[in-house]
């Protein structure tokens, strides 16, 4: 009964990538194998979408504004992602056993993580251009983009900074010692509200949307709206060259913070049993 | 143990009051997060003032400012309650969730000589409560920090009472109708009343008057009972404000009631035909024990 | 060099303060000293709540020893994580890892990629496991629709199929049926006996596994290691002793209590049973016996079968701990 494939190991960047690959694979493929993200992702989303267009109707607000709702609700998608499916990810894996065998691989966890983000990235942009192309047809939005390099340059790094922080967090869920659930529940409303999803930031006084601002979506929401709805640019809260620096060091720092909070977090379980917290 | 020692007729059939206090207080035993001050905070204020923020802020940037203004009032006083549609329609549909594929006891449930549907009902009751600390918590953030006018000497209680009752009746019926639905739904329904509760908003007159909708959403809403119900609390709550809500002016307090009540026997009794039509499917296959792997 | 060893060992939870309890600590393993040699098929036998989960979890680098050290290949568990990882592997009984929506195939070719194993290689070396394992016709199932056994087969599979050189397994056929069960026993044995590098550590509270399948067995309890040999040799210890099982038609725990007191008698349980009471003793010599059946007739209880029997693992442990492993599973008293 001796095995007749022989198997060999690769290490390193390779190891890492493979990791990357293989992690980010569930994600990938669950857009096409459970369908119920149709309803739960594009739909409920939708209808709180028109909800709040409804509103800026009644209180009968500039069109620019409705443009701000779609975008920010293609946004929420991004936001949610990362509560649900980045930061708590962690916590579950550890419920589901998972977190133990990866802890247990020779891959590091950061490879797992960037896994996560890549195939959430992946599934989440489908489901934001999903709402942004119905909100568009709706409610027929104008966009005038007055810089696309600029405009890709913002959404980059606010993601890469917004994953970063999701990565971070996931983490620290673990280590708070909460479940994963009341964690995101915490998070999800109070940012919904300070980072401008669907007014602009600069309504805060300076100090509110700058401590806002620790959240990437803030800056990047805001350097958007300035970039495709230049008529409003005066409601920017910082202009976008600085946001992009901003959102630049914010990526750096999320990453960094990601990587060391790691680090920290599975020494401590280890320490204290936390990986999978049953005692026998 | 000890009933069947005490019951010596073992086909006594526990009373409706009996099942709905016990499920009633299960409902209130896991929904209910007093002990701890974290999850409550969470919950019951941080969510429902961050919700209100956002629509202060959105009307902020447009009017800057006056929340005095009837547009405001109302529209804060909608967004309030609508906390309870939520928490009604939720409250059955994560019942069965939470039962089905959290404690596993549902199947238990069904076994057992109780009526399931007044079992469910219990277990909503429970949220509702909790959802009521809510409400309270956001009307109170408005009367003290927007000065919004709402005194409670100028309040209609007998009409509030009236109008409060039958809404959480017919928004029960409706949760059922909904849970019945989720006796068959496999994965991810734990959002689906949540969800669909933040759905109604737009048919429900809610934060804006069903006038600003295109003429065919307009009928959606007029079949719906949330609109009738929201314009009777305003107009309890704030007589003068609430009348200037432009919605159903032509109809008196007493035809809004008397609406509402219509309402709430058609919807019962469709919650009736639903749960059971929806009771049989599940039955049939095989869903009442199912736990849903994600 | 040892495949694994411990050097007093030990690991202490701390429990924190709650309403109904105060702050304390939980001994889970205690000056755990052990040596596995490598291409050996080694078993930790002992009740739940031993010790035995916590001494594997310490082992795979999951939990960091409180005192002593562990070594697996040489390597310090606290000090040389990440080069252990590349050699070992691990499976417990009913675990859930993996993702439900992703097939039997899908998720444990993510798991290759977690060890670097190229795709082409792991997808050959995953078919030949679910071939071996009977589940080849699974292998485009969703996990999610599995049964528990096919479940832990799919286990057993991701623990093989990267090659590691130390493999833990915990309570590998938990859940499985019998002939399921004595299938994984089979290609766990052969997998040892193929390479002389393999070792392979395998945790269980079943007797029959650990006699059957170990070339030597540790008895644990209470985080402590009560004895160490073969199976053979475990036995054997009990060789002097005279080994019965009596059937009796009564015998409460109180003359039970009093039958411990006479001459001779070392170990015993007793279980109540429909026809009456079953005696499971291990007696100093057969000269004993003979006061015991007198004992029993005086108090009035009728032997229905009698047989003096070869010592088995669970008799090892009842002379080493005082009680069946069921018992302590059960909380018995003392």
């Amino acid at each position: 009964m001796a095995l007749q494939t022989k198997v060999t190991r690769n290490s390193g960047a390779r190891l890492f990538l493979q990791s990357v690959i293989g992690r980010s694979y569930p994600r990938v493929i669950g857009t096409q194998r459970d369908l119920s993200w149709l309803f739960f992702d594009i739909f409920l989303p939708f209808l709180t979408m028109v909800g709040y267009v409804y509103i800026y109707r009644a209180l009968k607000a500039p069109e620019e504004y409705i443009g701000f709702v779609v975008l920010g609700s293609a946004m929420t998608a991004y936001w949610i992602n990362i509560l649900w499916s980045m930061s708590s990810q962690l916590y579950w894996e550890k419920e589901t056993g998972n977190l133990a065998l990866y802890v247990m691989s020779p891959t590091p966890l950061m490879a797992i993580l960037f896994g996560m983000a890549s195939g959430g990235l992946f599934s989440t942009t489908i489901r934001a251009l999903v709402i942004l192309v119905v909100g568009n047809l709706l409610f027929q939005v104008s966009y005038t983009i007055t810089s696309f390099w600029a405009l890709f340059l913002v959404f980059v790094l606010t993601m890469v900074a917004l994953y970063g922080m999701g990565m971070m967090l996931s983490s620290l869920f673990l280590l708070f010692n909460r479940e994963a659930w009341h964690s995101a529940n915490l998070l999800q409303a109070p940012v919904m509200l300070f980072s401008g999803f669907y007014f602009p930031v600069s309504a805060f006084n300076f100090w509110v949307a700058a401590a806002a601002s620790i959240v990437p979506l803030t800056l990047g929401m805001d350097a958007i709206r300035q970039l495709v709805f230049p008529s409003t640019a005066l409601l920017g809260f910082l202009s976008v060259k600085l946001e992009l620096i901003i959102l630049a060091i914010l990526s750096v720092l999320f990453l960094a913070a990601a990587f060391l909070t790691l680090r920290r977090m599975e020494r401590l379980a280890i320490k204290h049993g936390k990986i999978t917290d049953r005692l026998d | 143990m000890s009933s069947a020692e005490t019951t010596p007729n073992s086909e006594a059939k526990p009373g409706k009051l009996l099942t709905f206090r016990t499920s009633a207080w299960l409902g209130w035993m896991i929904e209910s997060n007093w002990t701890d001050p974290f999850i409550f905070a969470i919950y019951s204020i941080i969510r429902p003032i961050s919700t209100a923020a956002i629509l202060i802020v959105m009307y902020l940037v447009i009017r800057g400012g006056d929340f005095g203004s009837a547009d405001f009032v109302n529209l804060y006083i909608g967004n309030a309650f609508f906390i309870l549609v939520g928490a009604a329609i939720q409250g059955v549909s994560f019942g069965i969730l939470d039962d089905r594929e959290h404690y596993r006891t549902l199947k238990y449930i069904y076994i057992a000589p109780v009526r399931v549907p007044v079992y469910l009902f219990g277990r909503s009751v429970a949220s509702i409560l909790v959802a009521c600390f809510s409400v309270l918590i956001t009307l109170g953030f408005g009367i003290i920090f927007l000065k919004m006018p709402i005194a409670l000497a100028e309040v209609k209680w007998g009409l509030f009472a009236a109008a409060f009752v039958l809404g959480m009746a017919v928004m029960i019926c409706l949760g059922l109708m909904l849970g019945s639905w989720t006796l068959i739904i496999k994965n991810n329904a734990w959002s689906l009343g949540e969800s669909l509760g933040a759905g109604l908003l737009i048919f429900s007159g809610a934060v804006f008057p069903l006038s600003v909708l295109p003429v065919p959403l307009q009928w959606v809403g007029s079949a719906l009972p949330i609109s009738y119900w929201l314009t009777l609390i305003r107009r309890a709550l704030v007589p003068g404000i609430g009348r200037a809500y432009p919605m159903y002016t032509n109809l008196s307090d007493q035809q809004l009631i008397l609406i509402l009540l219509g309402f709430t026997l058609v919807y019962a009794a469709l919650a009736a035909l639903i749960y059971k039509r929806f009771d049989f499917i599940a039955r049939e296959r095989g869903n009442i024990d199912m736990v849903s792997n994600y | 060099m040892f495949a694994v060893e411990t050097e007093a060992l030990g690991r202490i939870y701390k429990v924190k303060k709650t309403r109904k309890e105060a702050a304390h600590t939980l001994v889970a393993l205690d000056n755990v000293n052990l040596s596995v040699n490598q291409g050996e098929l080694f078993g930790l036998l002992g009740p739940n709540g031993a010790g035995k989960t916590t001494l594997i979890k310490v082992l795979t680098t999951l939990l960091a020893p409180s005192s002593g050290f562990a070594h697996v290949n040489g390597l310090d568990v606290a000090r040389q994580p990440e080069e252990i990882r590349r050699q070992i592997n691990m499976v417990s009984g009913g675990e859930t890892s993996g993702y439900g929506l992703l097939t039997v195939r899908e998720n444990l070719w993510m798991f290759t990629q977690f060890y670097g194993i190229p795709s082409r290689q792991a997808n050959a070396r995953i078919m030949e496991l679910l071939k071996i394992v009977g589940l080849e016709d699974r292998a485009n199932t969703k996990s999610s629709n599995l049964s528990t056994g096919l479940r832990q087969k799919m286990n057993i599979v991701r623990g093989f199929m990267t090659d590691p050189t130390v493999l833990f397994l915990d309570e590998p056929t938990l859940g499985l049926d019998v002939g399921a069960a004595r299938d994984v026993r089979r290609f766990v044995r052969q997998w040892v006996d193929d390479d002389p590098t393999r070792t392979l550590l395998l945790t269980t509270h079943y007797m029959v596994e650990a006699e059957e399948m170990c070339d030597r067995v540790a008895i644990i309890n209470q985080g402590k290691i009560l004895a160490c040999d073969t199976p053979q040799n475990l036995k054997q210890s009990l060789r002097s002793e005279g080994v019965y099982s009596l059937q009796v038609s009564a015998l409460d725990e109180k003359d039970f209590e009093e039958l411990k007191g006479i001459a001779g008698f070392r170990q015993g349980t007793l279980r109540q049973v429909e026809s009456g009471a079953e005696l499971e003793l291990v007696l100093s010599d057969d000269s004993v016996l003979a006061g015991l059946l007198g004992f029993l007739t005086a108090k009035g209880s009728r032997i229905t079968t009698l047989h003096k029997r070869e010592a088995s693992l669970e008799d090892v442990f009842i002379s080493l701990v005082g009680k069946s492993m069921k018992d302590v599973e059960n909380g018995a008293a003392d």
